[in-house]
């Protein structure tokens, strides 16, 4: 399992838990917030998105020890725990969503890099579990679909083959050049 | 092109062997009455999403073959399944057949051929 194929998945989990992360302060303050409420959360997973993963876990954790809410706090840690898987750092990444889960036990994004972790560490029932979770709490994830396909391809491999079958008759047509 | 490249030396020893399986997933079945005789054979590429989503299917693609044994009025008769046609259709393009010499006359008849997609537990050996 290479950290090629968990990219994209991990860093579309990374923009999408900011996005709810930043949208969530808006109804918490009634105040004008001009840019993002917590700028290193914001940062970090910038930095994640654009493959900076050091500098995204460096400014995540930046981001969480100034955590205003449960809700960045959430936030925070799944982002931390995709990046931390990014660079391979599966016990810390495990510890990270689960204590985004401990905050949150609703958020799927979080079951969702949980579960990657899971994959990359060949737990595949736990993997199993979570995936299930993402889709009892958010069926139309689009990120289920590539879930289900890395555990299928991690649980029962298939073989892609092709015949090529030249029996069928050949149909009259015109004339050929 | 890789795959083409990768698949050329393999094609020529299927035409040799008449039927076969090989390592490469590709299985070749000949029509030993077809006019045109293949010289090039490219299997398309498993189309990734299909694979993916453990979709497997059949496409039916027939064409004429040129002269110089280049396939053109490419067409896909019967597919089962859209994601397996544009493959199919460029192994179509990237193949090649045996020249007709030039005293002799083009055959005037379409080919075809089926290209079946399928998916294979690796863990059944």
């Amino acid at each position: 399992m290479d950290i090629a194929r968990f990219l994209p998945l991990l860093l579309l989990l990374v923009s999408l838990a900011q996005a709810q992360s930043t949208a969530g302060r808006s109804d918490a303050v009634a105040k004008t917030v001009v840019g993002p409420a917590n700028a290193d959360l914001a940062d970090g997973a910038a930095a994640l998105r654009a493959g900076d993963v050091e500098e995204g876990v460096r400014l995540t954790e930046r981001g969480l020890s100034r955590a205003a809410d449960r809700r960045e706090r959430v936030a925070g840690y799944s982002n931390l725990c995709a990046g931390l898987a990014m660079l391979e750092r599966l016990a810390e990444a495990l510890q990270a969503c689960n204590h985004a889960l401990q905050l949150d036990d609703r958020h799927w994004r979080s079951y969702s890099n949980r579960a990657l972790v899971y994959l990359k560490q060949e737990r595949y029932p736990e993997a199993e579990r979570d995936i299930a979770s993402v889709e009892a709490l958010s069926p139309n994830a689009h990120t289920l679909g590539k879930l289900r396909a890395m555990y299928r391809d991690a649980v029962d491999p298939m073989t892609p083959s092709v015949i090529i079958d030249d029996r069928r008759e050949a149909a009259a047509d015109e004339t050929s050049r | 092109m890789r795959r083409a490249a990768r698949y050329c030396p393999y094609a020529l020893w299927l035409l040799a062997a008449g039927a076969a399986t090989g390592d490469d997933g590709v299985t070749q079945f000949d029509n030993d009455g077809h006019e045109r005789i293949p010289l090039n054979t490219v299997a398309p590429a498993y189309p990734e999403v299909a694979r993916r989503d453990r979709i497997e299917g059949d496409v039916q693609v027939c064409f004429n073959v040129d002269r110089e044994g280049r396939p053109y009025r490419i067409a896909v008769r019967n597919s089962t399944n859209r994601v397996f046609e544009k493959p199919a259709i460029r192994a179509i393009r990237a193949s090649r057949y045996q020249p007709v010499p030039k005293d002799r006359e083009v055959p005037a008849i379409k080919t075809c051929r089926t290209f079946r997609f399928r998916l294979e537990s690796a863990a059944a050996d």
